[in-house]
């Protein structure tokens, strides 16, 4: 395999797969955000 | 074709300024969740996998970050990539196995000299926080010349006074919502910027991929070499064998250590998802190396098909070949969009920095003033200590930024300053956590090791007019092999009488 196959490669698996994770991060990050600030937000003793 | 010309329009002004402010609204919104050190160092260890991941990705892909790559990409092609395979099999590596992250985060530490005084005591803990404050400063050193360089490319503003004003305005936005909110601030301006800049990215590829052509892209320019436009380790490439090793060992040590991405692992909800966070993760760390090195790739070909924009890359007065991505970019993205990929950038230069300057100030309070008092610190006065760590940082990046002129391309320059702290804590936590017989004299040793690296930084690098020569990555690479004997003959030799709390059992 050449080297500028195997680069072509790469760039397709890279722009594919952080298309996807950009996609789920986004929806998975928000409702993260929200449990985060609900438990900040919440009464604690301190550590 | 004018070097400086730019589809930079009034509407993309506006789109920047408004999103800059955004970011200072929610240090301001959040102050109120930041009750305790832990909320504002680790945001209370409540990160769950997602946002995590785009925190660690918010952090990591910061706007240096596309600039040293895109730089090595219009340098060096296609043949830089292999920089972004080694960081992602070692990132992907660390995360299937949990080498080191899930230990430190089973220990509930803020930072990773806070390792070394439960395992070698004080007196490590103090010297290697003071090495990796001043490792990770002068790494950061940088950041704003390029962002700078980044905006005057994109804006086409480019009378010289524009880079103290930009890197001015920069600084003193990022300072504003790092000293108000702290982590929580920064988690969720990361969530924000990682995913406007993202989307910018991606769309961006498009548009540049579809200047250049698919088929051209693969073709390397007439005025290139076009073996070391593709292959790393041919002759010409600029990399060879002994950086591709200095790049495994580097990227896998930072991967690991390097404080600002295990600060979100440590910061993670449990060690579970700290692993997680590494082998998700991973995916990002491609990106960030790959998609602006594709623009620098294309901008570079781009340069050269034009004689008046290639002229401006030669000669004794070269524009820095940082400018080629940028420049490349304000040519052919429409204006409004490149309004939002100024904005990304810019967030992504915010999100670098915000997370930096925390990590940094973190380290000078918790693993230098405190032990130093032996601990009579209260949370107050830590709180206090941190935000004028990180107004103190600002100022120095400010002056460093302003006269100093690497020797070296961005990243080698960024490599080698890591190497100062990352020599000694890859060396350190590793034996520290996997052999019994690591001593405090063999940790000393290892930590002090590090500061060998700033010989990568030297005038002797450039190679001309010196005594002798020696290349940054050769400093580099010897400067990890030295830590590493350092601790083993230096924990063979002075083996611990007192021994501390046996993290390793």
């Amino acid at each position: 395999m050449s080297w500028a196959l195997f680069w072509k490669i790469v760039l397709i698996f890279c722009l594919s797969a952080y298309s996807l994770l950009v996609v789920a991060v986004s929806f998975g990050g928000i409702k993260n955000i929200i449990d985060m600030l609900k438990e900040l937000g919440a009464p604690r003793n301190h550590e | 074709m004018d070097v400086f010309s730019t589809n930079f329009a009034t509407i993309d002004w506006i789109i920047v300024i408004v999103y800059i402010c955004i970011p200072v609204v929610i240090g301001v919104i959040v102050r109120k969740y930041v009750r305790q050190l832990s909320d504002f160092i680790v945001a209370g260890r409540s990160l769950r996998l997602f946002i995590a991941i785009a925190t660690l990705t918010g952090t990591e892909l910061g706007l240096v970050t596309v600039m040293y790559n895109s730089q090595l990409g219009f340098k060096h092609g296609f043949s830089a990539f292999h920089v972004g395979i080694i960081e992602t099999v070692c990132i992907l590596a660390i995360g299937l196995t949990g080498f080191i992250v899930y230990k430190l985060r089973e220990l509930r530490i803020m930072t990773i000299p806070e390792f070394y005084e439960k395992r070698f005591g004080r007196n490590v803990q103090i010297v290697g926080g003071i090495i990796l404050a001043v490792g990770g400063i002068m790494n950061m050193g940088l950041f704003l010349q390029a962002g700078a360089r980044f905006m005057m490319g994109v804006t086409g503003y480019s009378n010289p006074a524009g880079l103290k004003i930009f890197m001015s305005i920069m600084l003193i936005m990022v300072l504003i919502y790092t000293v108000l909110g702290g982590m929580v601030s920064v988690v969720l301006n990361d969530f924000l910027q990682f995913v406007v800049l993202s989307i910018g990215m991606l769309v961006g590829s498009y548009f540049v991929i579809q200047k250049i052509g698919w088929s051209n892209l693969f073709k390397a320019p007439d005025v290139v070499d076009k073996a070391s436009w593709f292959n790393p380790f041919a002759e010409g490439s600029g990399f060879g064998s002994i950086y591709v090793i200095f790049m495994v060992v580097l990227t896998f040590s930072a991967g690991a250590l390097w404080q600002s991405g295990t600060l979100r692992a440590l910061a993670a909800k449990s060690p579970k998802v700290a692993k997680q966070l590494f082998a998700w993760g991973s995916i990002s760390y491609l990106a960030r190396r790959v998609i602006p090195m594709l623009w620098g790739i294309c901008a570079f070909i781009f340069v050269s098909q034009s004689p008046t924009l290639l002229s401006a890359f030669q000669g004794p007065d070269a524009l820095n070949s940082q400018f080629g991505m940028p420049i490349f970019i304000a040519k052919i993205l429409p204006s409004g969009f490149l309004g939002l990929i100024a904005a990304g950038m810019f967030a992504a230069f915010m999100s670098t920095h915000d997370s930096y300057l925390l990590s940094w100030s973190s380290v000078i309070t918790q693993d230098i003033v405190a032990p130093l008092k032996k601990g009579h610190l209260s949370d107050e006065s830590r709180l206090l200590i941190t935000r004028i760590s990180i107004v103190c940082i600002g100022l120095f990046l400010l002056i460093w930024g302003l006269w100093f002129e690497a020797p070296v391309s961005l990243w080698n320059y960024m490599a080698v300053t890591g190497t100062i702290y990352l020599a000694g804590a890859f060396t350190v936590v590793t034996s520290g956590l996997y052999w019994k017989k690591a001593s405090k004299t063999g940790a000393m040793i290892a930590l002090c090791a590090g500061l060998l690296a700033f010989g990568g930084i030297g005038p002797w690098t450039r190679g001309d007019n010196v005594p002798f020569y020696a290349s940054d990555k050769f400093i580099g690479l010897m400067t990890f092999a030295i830590a590493i004997l350092g601790m083993i003959i230096g924990s063979l030799l002075f083996p611990d009488k007192d021994k501390q709390t046996e993290v390793a059992q």
